[in-house]
């Protein structure tokens, strides 16, 4: 086993060398079901917070068994710090879990919970509760660690899943939707204690969901998932302002998708119009959609200097707070846009707009 | 530490070796009912259709004799005995059914209505009793209703019995024996369908007809469906069966199916004619509880299984 | 106000089935202290039957082959049991109908039949080849089998109401498949197989039919010998002896019950 029980390094800072994960041509098919992963080949860098990201069947949660080991690939390799560990066992693979379900053991208490890993691997009782106790204290558990499982909140039990995981310091941590049962305030609080916490450790995490935004917050980068491929892989802005074809840009949250019609010299025509783009599609490419998204759009009575021009309808307006989104009609097609709510006066239902949209800012992606 | 001292093999999901997991884990209790219990019935079946020898014992050549025998064909020609014994074990066993289900009906209703805390000690109360010995149970209600007790004292008062007698042993002992085993299988199923009971269809049902007893009639009765007829078979399968209360509170002239076949294998020693009233007994089990699936199946609630 | 009728009924009616529910049984507790020899009258209170219990031979044999049977056949039972309730739980995704039906069989097998098969079965292999002669072998073997589903259905109930992922939780955490069998299956499962093994008990020591058929000559049990004495004649030892089985039945029953009750709590 390459993790040394002995390691007493302190939780702050790199705990040890993070480790890279790569995988080659990873396959798995379950019996009778459809294909879960189909041929996945990727790179996560060490002490990278690395997430993969997708709908709820695109072979996500497979892809995360296999790194822990409970899931064997039927084809493909699997190395860990550049050990090959396809075959290993998850009990000897230096590789935690923290599951949805946090999956903690009904029969042991808090503290008994966090040194069942140490437990097992034979680490001595003395230096098992100062790793604990360090734990605890960097993990705020303090006051908690002589209570039963069954006494904690959804935010505790989460937090004593995550020390059980890092108390046995891990080449990788992998975690399963694991802010999924929390309720929205303290899931956004716990998004930024987990991405400090993993900044803080340098230690390489993979999380697994199917927020985007909760991706996107707590990301190096980001592979997006479906049907058993990876479809894109890059950080959170790059997925999100380049997605690399319809589905990403959908995934990421995108709505205003163009079929291209036809491209002639510099101009796009689709459903909306035409377009200028800068740079402008070759002549090829003239297959594909295109993506304007919501933010980029601008609404006003003129149109500014270098930007394309159309004139809409407002059919719907949506009040969100700190922004409205409109619903337009351009040439009988639908359009969203968002605008940051400065307090000036809102457009109304049936009000014609001019929109403004910069030739930068329209993406060509693959349909 | 490059190479893993453990193979994939155990882990992998591949059939082979799940197989031999499955097998390694249930084979010890598989092997063991097969060959003490499924091997044994068969034997008895099998003795069912082989002829009576002359110490009692099966033998070759097979035949239909003892089914015959059952039927009440003899060496002295056809006497009804048996016919009666097996006429009086059904029912015997539809009126303690019926009147189980009498009393257990409302005792589930009112356990299911009251505070929650004292419904666990309610239906502890009722299962207490049928944990205590059964023969020790029927040897109570000897006590209670031999000659001379205060119970039989009033039964020859009113002049159901006449003087110096005692209830038992009667047909009327046995009844009250078999309602007494069995009335704590009918009260749980019952308690628990009327727990899961939709009060909201109730009240809707008095806001819709008004009458209470209609209500009832509509609301509530086809939701204890499931549980009513769980009862009646977890009560009239082993009634059927039962050995001691006849035998202990019934004497000669309340003989049940169970006594019969008991006796051909002891006294009587007739191992096919007990063999074959086994075999019937055998059959109305699995007639009992096919019925329970079809009919449960179609309330819809025929996976309860009350233990 | 008729609905409140309605409900003291109701209450009246419950308490005439308890008293219906307990009298048997508080008779015999009753006589038991009787100082007359009568069922039909109580003369005061006496111990005598209870100090002739201790001078009967035939009963402590009695009591002795019933804690031997109950034991030796509750240990067999909940270790062949768990294993099924374990096979049953890690591969229920399977078809196990076939299992469910087997594991059933000795549930709804009327006990008379259960019995004389095993006897009728006995005592041929006794006679062709000579072995497993009605024994207390036999009425082991036969307890076994009958104890079996109860302690498998416990195990099974105890897994499905676990969150599966605990065992892989275990195996994440460097469990080698030996330390969790002893650090997370064992001790989860320790209420269930401390209900299992009273319940085990308590069906054997609550038997009667199946013990009576395939029981020897020399093998009686205490309900075997309390069925002896009813019918050599309804004797006030009687009462002693089913007074000490009341009591202690419903001793092992309540400690099951709040075993299991424990055990479903976590």
């Amino acid at each position: 086993m390459t993790v040394s029980p002995t390691a007493s390094t302190a939780p702050e800072g790199a705990v040890r060398e993070a480790s890279s994960i790569t995988l080659d041509g990873l396959r798995k098919r379950f019996d009778g079901d459809a294909i879960a992963l189909d041929g996945v080949d990727l790179t996560i860098h060490a002490g990278e917070f690395f997430t993969l990201l997708g709908p709820s069947g695109c072979g996500k949660t497979t892809l995360l068994r296999i790194l822990a080991g409970l899931e064997a690939p039927d084809d493909g390799t699997l190395t860990i710090g550049g050990r090959d560990v396809t075959t290993t066992p998850p009990h000897l693979r230096s590789v935690n879990t923290v599951f949805q379900s946090y999956a903690l053991f009904p029969h042991l208490s808090v503290s008994e919970n966090i040194a069942f890993g140490l437990r097992m691997k034979g680490v001595p009782v003395d230096e098992r509760r100062a790793r604990v106790d360090r734990i605890a204290e960097f993990i705020k558990l303090g006051a908690l660690l002589e209570r039963g499982v069954n006494q904690l909140s959804g935010g505790q039990r989460q937090r004593v899943a995550l020390a059980r995981a890092l108390v046995c310091e891990p080449d990788v941590l992998l975690l399963d939707e694991p802010l999924s049962a929390l309720d929205a305030g303290l899931r956004t609080q716990l998004q930024v204690e987990l991405q400090r916490t993993q900044k803080r450790l340098g230690m390489t995490f993979v999380f697994v969901t199917h927020d985007q935004d909760e991706a996107m917050v707590m990301s190096d980068r980001i592979a997006v998932l479906d049907n058993g491929v990876i479809q894109q892989v890059g950080p959170p802005h790059e997925v999100y302002e380049r997605p690399i074809n319809a589905f990403v840009a959908k995934f990421m949250g995108h709505v205003n998708l163009f079929a291209i019609e036809a491209v002639d010299a510099d101009r796009v025509t689709t459903g909306l119009g035409e377009l200028v783009m800068d740079p402008p599609l070759e002549k090829s490419g003239h297959s594909g959609v295109l993506l304007i998204r919501q933010e980029v759009v601008e609404l006003g009575h003129a149109v500014s200097e270098g930007y394309n021009g159309l004139e809409g309808v407002v059919k719907e307006r949506h009040y969100r707070g700190s922004r409205i989104e409109y619903r337009l009609e351009i040439n009988g097609v639908t359009l969203m846009a968002t605008a940051a709510n400065l307090g000036q006066r809102l457009y109304a239902v049936d009000d014609r707009v001019t929109v403004s949209i910069h030739p930068e800012d329209i993406v060509r992606l693959n349909a | 530490m490059a190479d893993s001292p453990y193979p994939l093999a155990p882990y992998s999901h591949s059939l082979s070796p799940d197989t031999r997991h499955l097998l390694w884990s249930v084979a010890p209790g598989v092997v063991w009912i097969v060959i003490f219990l499924v091997l044994p019935s068969l034997y008895l079946i099998s003795v069912a259709f082989m002829t009576n020898g002359p110490y009692g014992q099966p033998q070759m050549p097979l035949s239909l004799a003892s089914f015959r025998q059952l039927a009440g064909f003899g060496f002295l020609g056809w006497s009804p005995g048996n016919l009666y014994t097996l006429l009086r074990s059904l029912w015997q066993t539809l009126v303690a059914t019926g009147l189980v289900v009498l009393i257990a009906y409302p005792i589930a209703y009112h356990i299911s209505t009251c505070r929650r805390q004292w419904r666990a000690i309610m239906l502890l109360a009722v299962v207490v009793p049928s944990w205590t010995n059964q023969v020790i149970r029927a040897f109570g209600w000897m006590n209670l209703l031999s000659p001379g007790t205060p119970i039989s004292q009033v039964a020859q008062f009113f002049g159901f019995i006449g003087p110096n007698m005692g209830l038992y042993p009667s047909n009327f002992a046995v009844t009250l024996g078999l309602m007494y085993n069995f009335l704590p299988f009918m009260v749980l199923p019952l308690y628990a369908a009327f727990e899961k009971l939709d009060t909201g269809l109730v009240e809707a049902a008095r806001d819709l007809y008004a009458s209470p007893l209609r209500a009832f009639w509509h609301a509530v009765f086809p939701q204890t469906l499931p549980g009513l007829l769980a009862g009646t078979v977890l009560v009239s399968i082993p009634a059927f069966g039962m050995y001691v209360i006849p035998e202990l509170l019934g004497g000669g002239r309340a003989m049940m199916l169970g006594n019969l076949v008991a006796s051909q294998f002891s006294g009587g020693s007739n191992w096919p004619l007990g063999a074959a009233g086994a075999l019937i007994m055998l059959l109305a089990t699995l007639g009992g509880l096919y019925a329970m699936r079809k009919v449960g199946k179609r309330l819809g609630g025929g996976e309860e299984v009350v233990i | 106000m008729r609905r409140s009728a309605f409900r003291r009924s109701l209450t009246l009616f419950w308490w005439l089935m308890v008293a219906f529910l307990y009298l048997p049984l508080g008779v015999i507790v009753l006589y038991s202290f009787n100082a007359a020899n009568s069922a039909a009258y109580f003369a005061g209170f006496s111990l005598r039957w209870y100090e002739r219990l201790l001078g009967n031979d035939q009963l402590l044999t009695a009591l002795g082959n019933t804690l031997v049977l109950g034991v030796a056949s509750s240990v067999i039972a909940l270790v062949i049991g768990t294993l099924i309730g374990y096979g049953m739980y890690r591969h229920r995704r399977r078809k196990l109908g076939w299992l469910i039906a087997l594991i059933y069989l000795p549930i709804v097998m009327p006990d008379i039949v259960f019995g004389i098969s095993e006897m009728a079965f006995f005592i041929t292999l006794d006679r062709e080849f000579g072995v497993l002669g009605p024994s207390l072998a036999t009425m082991i073997i036969a307890h076994v089998t009958f104890q079996i589903p109860f302690v498998a259905l416990i195990v099974y109930s105890r897994f499905v109401g676990l969150d599966p992922t605990l065992f892989e939780a275990a195996k994440d955490l460097y469990a080698s498949p030996f330390q969790r069998a002893r650090h997370f299956l064992l001790p989860t499962l320790k209420p269930s197989l401390v209900a299992a093994f009273f319940l085990a008990f308590t069906l054997s020591v609550d038997d009667f039919v199946i013990s009576f058929f395939t029981a020897g000559p020399e093998n009686a049990t205490l309900p075997i010998y309390i069925w002896g004495a009813i019918r050599r004649g309804v004797s006030p030892e009687i009462n002693a002896i089913a007074t000490l089985m009341i009591l202690s039945v419903a001793i092992a029953a309540v400690i099951s019950l709040l075993f299991n009750k424990e055990s479903r709590r976590n």
